[in-house]
Order: structure tokens, then C-alpha cells, then sequence
């Protein structure tokens, strides 16, 4: 027994030696040098957030309101399939949520139709560029009735021969509101706001430039926004040579030469006279009236020969008159 | 004032910069691993308020006790994204067979031949084939979810405890 102690004393110190280096792991068994994967898919789990585009186009209207407007979003430059339709009634902002990504956020693609449901106003388009996500408050887009258009040819009635550069001018009142003139064709286009639809006194006086009366009729917007007129000038080709013109205003046409006769009217300078007879101080002869439904009717009386020039159809321009 | 101009171009700049980019948010199980993406370490998770651009990036994790992982992702425009990565862990696994004269091989490429072994492996499924002489006489799959001890017998299911 003494003897087994004996020699567990002496393996005591290398047993310890042993423990000290190799630790418990000489007990438990080798260990695998490498870690062993298989390769597994770890779990992911991702999540987008996304954001939304909160749309404001303030409005302003200039006169007159439309009852609705149809809104159209467009982007990234198709106009053919619109991200979003609102109809609504003609609001003060309009208003639109997007989803994100779906504008063009590099260039101004993205386009907002203004369309009125109303055929005094025309559709209008707002091209904006996009933002990612987030508030996008664009430039205040005014709103105005369409423009009222006239358009039409200028002639002399005398033959029916077009008239380049008869003067055209349209006026509320006595206010030239816009003007222009026909262009070599006699051809004449010419429009203002539309706010005038409604006017009462608005009229085309044309051929302001020319030596004749100038034409001057009423226009009634009511039913369209757009009007043709064919502008006769001068004298009709029943009015008869030797023809003569009033070379100043308030020119008195009388039913007889003798002083004293009484006065028909009064004519505007440029009125034509188709002279008949003539006295050493007077001519007899027809002018031309208008009656309500356009008809022309021919009235005589007499006329002070000092207040009559002869008319020349060379040239019917004023300014280049001698 | 031409100071001015470029003071507010600066500021419009960094804030067209801001806005273009996705807010990014990383979770991790477990906690507290660092995150590393594309190659740069942004701390340790978990991670909120970045940045990050629209585009391909690669995330990298590493943390002791746990499978590696590698994740390539094509980052959308979008307001803000959440990534939550669950690491798979590396259990210690003692293997032990009282046969004589086998190899192992685990997932065809690991061999021992040795009685007892301990490995570290990553959870879920190894594939263990066993070779005696050359020849395989035996195929088992290993299912690893926990720290545990596997003993083989022979043509046996694999026991563990």
C-alpha cells in the first residue's frame, strides 16, 4: 500500500505538468480545427417605408369661375395614361397625394391638366418637376375665360375685291381694346380676353385708315367664343358714278337745295354720295343707310357742293391721300 | 451677395442630398454586432437614422458564436428601410461512436476517423456519410439546434442527449 502511494507520488507532478499544459481538453476529446457551415439562408427580414407626394397647385381665378374642373396628373412625359383624375368643383388649391416614385424627379416631365368643365374657359397644362416624397407646392396658376376671337376678310363692296390693310380695332365704348389689319389677302384674325364675353358694348370698327365711312357693327359673344365676319368697306356697287364723299363731319343732307329746307341727317366724314344733279351751289344725289336687318336702302336729298370731294378708287388709303 | 448665392446653393445642395437618400434602420439577433457596409463599419446594431443611397450595397456581419453572413441588396428609392438579420448560431456538438474502424464526413468535405470529437457547428442541417474501408455503409442527415451528444451506432439513427 505503501508502495502504490509511493509511485502515485511520484506521477503526481507529471499528472499536474499534464493538466497545466493540455488542460481538461485531454479528457473531452480532440477538437474539429474548422467551424462547419451549412451554408444556410440566414433569416432577413427587409422593409421598405414609402413616403407619399402631397401635390398643392394654388389657383387664382381672373373674372369668371368654372362650376368644375377635371385635374389630370401626368409623369414622366406620358400624356396618354394619367397617374390620377379628380373632378371637382373649381377649388381654390388643388390638392393630390402620390404615391412615391412615381414623378420624374430630373426634369420637368410631370404635367397637371387644368381642364374646365365649362366652353368659355380652355384646358391649361402645368409641367412640374417631380420630388422624391414629401410636400411639393407649385407656382399659382391663374385661371381666365378663353379668349373671344374674331376672324374673317376685308372687301370693297363696291366689287367684292379683298382689301389689304384695312385697320381693324375692337372696342368697348370708345376703348380700343386690341387692334390689327388685315394682311394682303384681306384676311383678319384678332382676339381678346374673354372676360369681354359678357359686354354689352363691344363692337369692330374696321377701315379706320381707309377714306370711307368705317365699318362698325356690335358683337354678341353669348352663343360663341368665336365669330367670322366679312367686312364690306366703302360704297355698295349700286350706288352709282360720279361718286363724291363728305370731307368733313356733320355734313347736312337736306330734302331740298333751298335754305331753310329741312335736314335728313347729319353725315360723318367719308359719307359716299352717288350725285344725280348738280346747281351752281349744290348736288343732289343718294346715300347709302343700313337698317336694322343690314338691308341697304338709298335716300336722296341735297348737299352743299363745298362739303363733297370726288372719290377716286386708285387709292383708299388716308395716309396716302396728297 | 455673391457669398450669399453660394451659401444657399451649398445648403440646397445638402439638402437635395439628404432627401435623396433611403433613412436606414438594422436590427440584428443577437444584439450588439457590428454592421458593416460596404466595407465601412457603421456600429453596432442596432442601427437607426442612416443613410444609405439607392443602389446595390453589401451588408457584412461577423460576431463570435455565429455563422458569418453576407447579404448583397439593391437598395429601392423609398422614404426609409428596416433590415432585421437573425444570425444562425454555432452549437458545440460532441460526436461519439463506439464502432470501430469508420470515417466520418459531414457535409462532404469534413472527415475524422476518430472515436469521440467535438465540432462546432452551424444550426440546422448537416449531411453525415460513413465510410468503412472505402466504401459508404451509411447516410444520416444531422438536425443541430441546441448544444448536444451524438452517438452513432452503427446503421442506427443518430441518438442525442
Amino acid at each position: 500500500m505503501v508502495r502504490i502511494l509511493n509511485i502515485l507520488k511520484k506521477l503526481l507532478p507529471g499528472f499536474l505538468l499534464m493538466i497545466i499544459f493540455y488542460g481538461c481538453s485531454s479528457f473531452k476529446g480532440p477538437i474539429y480545427p474548422e467551424i462547419i457551415y451549412n451554408n444556410r439562408q440566414p433569416l432577413i427580414s427587409v422593409t421598405y417605408e414609402y413616403g407619399e407626394i402631397k401635390l398643392i397647385l394654388p389657383l387664382k381665378y381672373d373674372g369668371a369661375v368654372p362650376d368644375n374642373i377635371l385635374f389630370k396628373i401626368f409623369a414622366q412625359g406620358d400624356t396618354l395614361h394619367p397617374i390620377l383624375s379628380i373632378l371637382q368643383e373649381a377649388p381654390k388649391e388643388f390638392l393630390a397625394y402620390l404615391p412615391q416614385g412615381v414623378l420624374d424627379i430630373q426634369n420637368n416631365t410631370n404635367i397637371i391638366k387644368i381642364i374646365p368643365q365649362d366652353t368659355n374657359f380652355d384646358p391649361l397644362t402645368v409641367r412640374f418637376k417631380g420630388i422624391r416624397f414629401g410636400r411639393l407646392t407649385l407656382p399659382r396658376k391663374t385661371i381666365t375665360m378663353g379668349q373671344l376671337v374674331i376672324s374673317g376678310t376685308t372687301y370693297l363692296n363696291k366689287n367684292d375685291s379683298l382689301i389689304g390693310g384695312a385697320s381693324i380695332s375692337l372696342q368697348s365704348y370708345d376703348n380700343k381694346i386690341n387692334t390689327t389689319s388685315s394682311n394682303q389677302s384681306g384676311y383678319f384674325q384678332i382676339a381678346i380676353p374673354g372676360e369681354y364675353k359678357y359686354a354689352e358694348h363691344l363692337r369692330i370698327v374696321a377701315g379706320e385708315n381707309l377714306i370711307f365711312k368705317p365699318f362698325i357693327q356690335k358683337l354678341d359673344f353669348t352663343q360663341s367664343r368665336k365669330l367670322k365676319l366679312k367686312i364690306g368697306l366703302g360704297p355698295s356697287g349700286s350706288m352709282k358714278e360720279p361718286l363724291y364723299m363728305t370731307n368733313k363731319n356733320n355734313v347736312h343732307f337736306r330734302n331740298g337745295p333751298e335754305i331753310g329746307s329741312k335736314t335728313l341727317f347729319l353725315l360723318k366724314e367719308g359719307e359716299v354720295v352717288s350725285v344725280d344733279k348738280v346747281t351752281p351751289g349744290e348736288y343732289f344725289g343718294f346715300i347709302e343707310v343700313a337698317l336694322d336687318d343690314k338691308k341697304l336702302v338709298q335716300l336722296d336729298g341735297w348737299v352743299n357742293r363745298t362739303d363733297l370731294r370726288l372719290v377716286t378708287f386708285r387709292n383708299i388709303y388716308k395716309n396716302l391721300i396728297e | 451677395m455673391s457669398d450669399f448665392y453660394k451659401f444657399l446653393s451649398l445648403i440646397l445642395f445638402g439638402i437635395t442630398i439628404v432627401f435623396s437618400q433611403v433613412k436606414l434602420d438594422v436590427s440584428t439577433i443577437p444584439k450588439r454586432v457590428d454592421i458593416y457596409l460596404d466595407g465601412v463599419n457603421l456600429g453596432r446594431s442596432p442601427i437607426s437614422n442612416e443613410r444609405i443611397k439607392p443602389g446595390l450595397h453589401k451588408f457584412e456581419i461577423k460576431k463570435k458564436g455565429f455563422a458569418p453572413l453576407t447579404y448583397d441588396l439593391l437598395v429601392n428609392p423609398a422614404q426609409a428601410i428596416k433590415l432585421d438579420f437573425f444570425l444562425n448560431p454555432i452549437y458545440k456538438i460532441k460526436f461519439k461512436t463506439e464502432e470501430k474502424g469508420l470515417v466520418f464526413e459531414l457535409n462532404g468535405e469534413h472527415r475524422w476517423d476518430v472515436s469521440f470529437i467535438r465540432l462546432d457547428l452551424e444550426a440546422g442541417d448537416h449531411f453525415l456519410r460513413v465510410f468503412k474501408i472505402g466504401e459508404i455503409i451509411d447516410e444520416q442527415t444531422i438536425r443541430v439546434d441546441e448544444p448536444k451528444r451524438f452517438n452513432y451506432y452503427l446503421k442506427k439513427p443518430l441518438t442525442s442527449r
